[in-house]
């Protein structure tokens, strides 16, 4: 059996720009929520949950030396900083969202409390 | 073990005079290194410049030099920065002008060229070069090249390392890469090459570069450990204590504000790098996927096992040139049935749209709901609309000129059945695009001038 968490119970992120490309870091608290990221979080399902804000191709990379993920997201600004019709012109609350992206866990699986 | 001490003077603009101050007096620093500039920076300056030939760099910054330089100087602290814009040999004469006014004898300012490749478009298509386009994979760069702004090159540091042997005090950049500020006096105080030998080692620097590159990014600002950042009024800017080893140790001022621990550092580590395994830069590729992240504790940070690869052939351009016009109308909306009375006015905004003849799927237009889903669309719930105190109702839209911008936006000016409150619409503003591109190397020659106050 397993239950569904939110991904603000299992890392922090950041996310930043580059012309209309955001990037979100996704930080987990620990090895074992890595591991959990790294099998569920993949392009499909972040291009599901970003689709109103997401135009272009989702990549995922990998960087287990700080048990992140990297997610690189095309056509996501809005065009870009320079030029969006959005407030977030740059991008830095895009990872917020990421924060409220479900992903499954064992029943008995108890979240860590936040590193800080 | 040789080891030199760098600080991070800025990391954005406007920057903090103060903090890069406090990095100079408490910091212990041989170098501080300031990044000014963002993507849409140097199209700004242009425009400055246009206006006034005199202009063209980040004024504040050079202006905070009048309390940096001599502080930096009595201490023998060398400084390095981009601040210089579409312009930097008019910053170089500013700080030339600060050093006469102090008194401060011999100083030598070196002023970084080449990045500079507008001129050079013409000629690179005759020579068959496409400046394709990185993002959109457009292949046409002769439609935008009449009317471009600036094209910028994001240069390495063969020429700071150049200036630095040649004994500059002060080196004034354009658009040179963000980490470049930092790979350059590393490279030049170990004696480092662009040889095979080194790659790893400037991976390394290019890595700790990154780290630093933001400035406060990495002791407490956009931090998701925000709520436990002590004092952030006063978030300090951080330094790297660099080894010979292509190790490094990050640290901050004791006396300020502010938080570097492993969080932060990561936050930094994740912050706009794309393919981790290659963070290209035009010094070399960086593997992040190899660093190693040490809490020492009491705000230092042990970054070690850095790696990298051999220099790219091609170097990333900027391209900026006038994209258009954005217009934009606020409506606030209160309670009762805010959300009700705001999705009518947008309902009769869609309807006198069309009776200006602009079809809803041809309008370029963003139909924000303050305090519901400005930000993150529908990831986030919308709440009950009895818990709603009031909306901003926002729309933006974009026009090739400020009529048709304008002419969508005030189209949900329209209060006659619901009742609001409306602003005075602002005058619509130009924007700025940019074409991202590349560019071979060995078109992109870079050199020094040093200038010396006798």
């Amino acid at each position: 059996m397993s239950k569904k968490v939110l991904i603000k119970e299992l890392a922090y992120v950041r996310s930043g720009d580059k012309g209309d490309i955001s990037n979100v870091g996704i930080m987990a608290f620990n090895k074992e929520n890595y591991e959990v990221l790294r099998k569920q979080v993949t392009p499909q399902k972040v291009k599901d949950h970003y689709k109103e804000l997401v135009k272009g191709e989702v990549k995922i990379y990998e960087m287990p030396n700080i048990d992140s993920l990297q997610v690189v997201m095309y056509k996501a600004l809005g065009g870009g900083a320079t030029s969006t019709l959005r407030f977030d012109e740059t991008g830095k609350a895009m990872c917020l969202g990421m924060l409220f992206m479900q992903v499954e866990v064992p029943d008995g699986f108890k979240p860590v409390r936040p590193p800080m | 073990m040789k080891k030199i001490r760098i600080g991070a003077g800025s990391g954005y603009a406007p920057s903090k005079t103060g903090e890069a101050l406090r990095l100079v007096r408490e910091g212990n620093i041989n170098y501080i290194c300031f990044d000014q500039l963002a993507e849409l920076t140097m199209s700004i300056l242009s425009k400055n410049q246009q206006k006034d030939p005199t202009k063209g760099y980040l004024t504040g910054h050079i202006e905070g030099m009048k309390q940096i330089l001599p502080e930096a100087h009595k201490r023998g602290v060398k400084i390095i920065t981009n601040g210089g814009g579409v312009n930097p040999e008019a910053a170089a004469d500013q700080i030339l002008k600060i050093a006469a006014d102090n008194n401060i004898k011999g100083l030598k300012v070196a002023v970084i060229k080449g990045d500079n490749i507008a001129g050079r478009i013409d000629e690179l298509l005759e020579k068959g070069w496409k400046f394709t386009n990185l993002e959109t994979g457009e292949d046409d760069v002769s439609k935008i090249k009449d009317n471009i702004l600036i094209a910028n090159a994001y240069i390495g540091s063969d020429s700071i390392i150049a200036a630095l042997e040649a004994g500059a005090d002060v080196v004034v950049a354009g658009r040179c890469s963000d980490s470049a500020l930092f790979v350059a006096p590393i490279m030049h105080e170990f004696g480092w090459k662009f040889e095979d030998v080194y790659w790893p080692r400037i991976g390394a620097a290019i890595t700790i570069g990154h780290t630093l590159e933001c400035a406060d990014f990495v002791t407490g600002v956009a931090s998701p450990v925000w709520e436990h950042v002590p004092k952030p009024d006063e978030i300090v800017y951080p330094l790297a204590e660099v080894s010979e080893d292509g190790t490094a140790i990050l640290e901050m001022p004791s006396s300020g504000g502010g938080l570097l621990n492993e969080w932060t550092v990561k936050s930094q580590l994740v912050y706009e790098v794309h393919d981790p395994k290659n963070y290209i830069m035009p010094d070399g590729v960086a593997d992040m996927t190899a660093v190693k992240v040490e809490d020492l504790g009491n705000n230092r940070v042990k970054l070690s096992n850095m790696t990298g690869k051999r220099r790219p052939d091609t170097l990333k351009v900027i391209i900026g040139y006038p994209g258009g016009f954005i217009a934009e109308v606020m409506n606030y909306i209160s309670a009762p049935k805010a959300l009700t009375k705001a999705r009518r006015v947008e309902e009769i905004g869609w309807k006198n749209l069309a009776k200006y003849g602009m079809k809803r799927e041809d309008v370029d237009v963003q139909i924000d709901y303050i305090g519901i889903n400005s930000i993150l669309k529908s990831i986030v719930p919308t709440p009950d609309e009895d818990e709603i105190n009031e909306i901003g109702l926002r729309i933006a839209a974009r026009g090739k000129n400020p009529l048709e911008a304008g002419l969508i936006a005030v189209s949900f000016l329209d209060m006659s059945p619901v009742g609001f409150t409306v602003s005075v619409p602002s005058k619509p503003r130009s924007y700025i695009s940019l074409w991202p591109t590349l560019i071979p190397r060995e078109e992109v020659p870079t050199s020094f001038i040093m200038k010396r106050l006798e």
